[in-house]
């Protein structure tokens, strides 16, 4: 009830004034130009506590340091000195782009695919198998007879094997999600880190290890050998790599070395 | 109150003054029509401090600064697996959106209904077979162009600082393409698929503690049924693509502010 007594209010103020009554709520103050007294943006921003006063400051500084970068020498006016985008580079990718195109329709042309007999819930077949890329994980569901046996419950498994199969995937995709937060510094060769190359050329070849476990019945192999040679094989891809990569690393360095000081002599 | 305009800035005698082409002219005003209706100037001073940003503040490349273009487009073949996979995505979404004229997800009758329409676009519709093939192809290609991409990620170490956070997008995007890749594999429902589609129940019902509800979200019960094509149709036809298209955009646009890793 209040309000509308006070709309009323308004009303015959403005009606006694002799202006027209206006409809759409700009009947106070207008706009206010600013005058010497009113705070700039930069000052109501340093006026600010807490944190976007923190916020302010950082950006206050980043932009300070990217000033400082831009005058020092090896920073540069890129679209003078890199490669032109027009035509160079996108002729370039066009014709990358027609090419692989190509490739799939040449692919799709050559090898069309099958289709099986209709889905018959009542008949399992003998072959159950996902795609190509699928194998891996396929693998990892059949890593039963490594799922530990406690003694402490009696030679009892503390998960089903299904269950520990999932588990593997998902350790699996954990761990080459973090690689990034386990390996930094500033290598980027493989000769650099003969470590995480190792560990990458054992990965390849586990994957490749584990699908072939996957398919276990197709392999003209006996399973407990195949079961072990999964697990083998990396673990010597992985030896044979480090060593091969750290013995390059030395004659490597030397060439890095000599490059380096070649162009920044020592002074 | 009048209703009279005030304008201080008078465009057209302006653009009387300059003598403009006709090109420029029809540029200019095309682009204060628009600016008056949707105040694009603002925007276009936030893309062209973006342009500068981009083209003119980026520091020297190591293989500027060290010279060694040479080393750089040796390698070329391998940093194009990225593009090459979103190629290939382009490929199979245009093809899988001229297969979903024809394809139906149901599963009445004996064979179902989705099977006799694959088998009508492979025997009687026409270029059907080879629609068909190129998006399985395209999708394959696909799939293996990513793990090659992620391969050369590794390798090159193009995922250390500052790039952590765009190769967990990689991984959300790699595991995304294998859903991709699985839910179309079940479309077909031919006995492969069924049988897929039974190991892929099974795995989801041995999750620890959410198990029955990932069974249930995602195929729709613990048994195979009409409701699971259903299911792995929606996820493949609307579901996936607009998350995965989104994210291949931000994968690439971050790749695009930080630039490429070049070899050392």
């Amino acid at each position: 009830m209040s309000d509308t007594n006070t709309n009323t209010d308004t009303d015959t103020d403005t009606d006694t004034d002799g202006t027209e009554a206006r409809t759409d709520g700009s009947g106070g103050p207008g706009i206010v130009a600013p005058d010497d007294e009113t705070p700039s943006w930069r000052e109501r921003k340093e006026r600010t506590t807490g944190l976007s006063r923190l916020t302010y400051e950082y950006f206050e500084r980043a932009r300070r340091e990217d000033q400082d970068l831009r005058t020092e020498s090896d920073y540069v006016e890129r679209d003078v000195l890199a490669f032109p985008t027009w035509p160079h580079e996108t002729v370039r990718n066009l014709s990358i782009a027609a090419f692989f195109t190509g490739m799939i329709f040449f692919l799709s042309a050559t090898m069309p695919p099958h289709i099986g007999s209709p889905a018959n819930p009542s008949s399992t077949p003998a072959i159950i198998l996902p795609d190509w890329y699928l194998y891996w994980s396929f693998g990892l569901l059949k890593l039963g007879p490594l799922n530990p046996e406690l003694a402490i419950l009696g030679g009892e498994k503390i998960t089903a094997d299904r269950t520990y199969g999932v588990l593997a995937n998902v350790v699996v995709v954990g761990f080459v999600a973090i690689v990034p937060f386990l390996n930094k510094g500033s290598a980027r060769r493989p000769v650099e880190q003969p470590f995480w190359s190792a560990v990458g050329v054992g990965g390849i070849v586990f994957a490749f290890t584990i699908s072939l476990l996957a398919v276990k019945n197709l392999m003209p192999m006996d399973v407990d050998l195949l079961f072990d040679l999964t697990f083998l094989l990396p673990i010597v891809a992985t030896t044979v790599t480090y060593a091969v990569l750290k013995t390059m690393r030395e004659g490597y360095m030397y060439d890095l070395n000599r490059r380096y000081y070649r162009l920044r002599p020592p002074k | 109150m009048s209703l009279k305009e005030k304008d201080d800035m008078d465009h057209e005698g302006w653009m009387k003054r300059k003598d403009l082409t006709p090109v420029e002219s029809t540029f200019l005003v095309a682009l204060i029509w628009m600016d008056k209706r949707l105040r694009i100037v603002d925007y276009l001073e936030l893309l062209e401090n973006l342009y500068y940003k981009v083209n003119m503040q980026m520091p020297k490349s190591h293989t500027e600064q060290y010279d060694l273009d040479n080393k750089f487009w040796y390698w070329y073949p391998l940093y194009a697996l990225g593009s090459f996979s979103t190629l290939a995505y382009i490929v199979a979404a245009v093809s899988g959106a001229l297969l979903g004229f024809y394809y139906a997800p149901a599963q009445t009758g004996d064979p179902s209904t989705a099977y006799n329409s694959i088998t009508f676009i492979m025997t009687d519709l026409q270029f059907g077979f080879m629609l068909r093939s190129i998006h399985r192809w395209s999708a394959q290609v696909m799939v293996a162009a990513v793990f090659l991409h992620m391969l050369r990620v590794y390798f090159t170490g193009a995922y250390k600082e500052p790039r952590e956070l765009n190769w967990l997008l990689g991984i959300v995007l790699i595991s995304l393409t294998m859903v991709f890749g699985y839910t179309g594999y079940l479309l077909p429902w031919d006995q492969l698929a069924f049988w897929a589609g039974q190991i892929g129940v099974e795995m989801s019902l041995s999750i620890p503690l959410a198990g029955e509800w990932v069974a249930q979200l995602l195929f729709g019960g613990f048994t195979l049924g009409p409701a699971t094509l259903q299911r792995m149709y929606i996820l493949h036809v609307f579901l996936l693509p607009f998350v995965v298209t989104s994210l291949i955009a931000i994968h690439i646009g971050i790749v695009w502010v930080q630039g490429i890793a070049e070899p050392h």
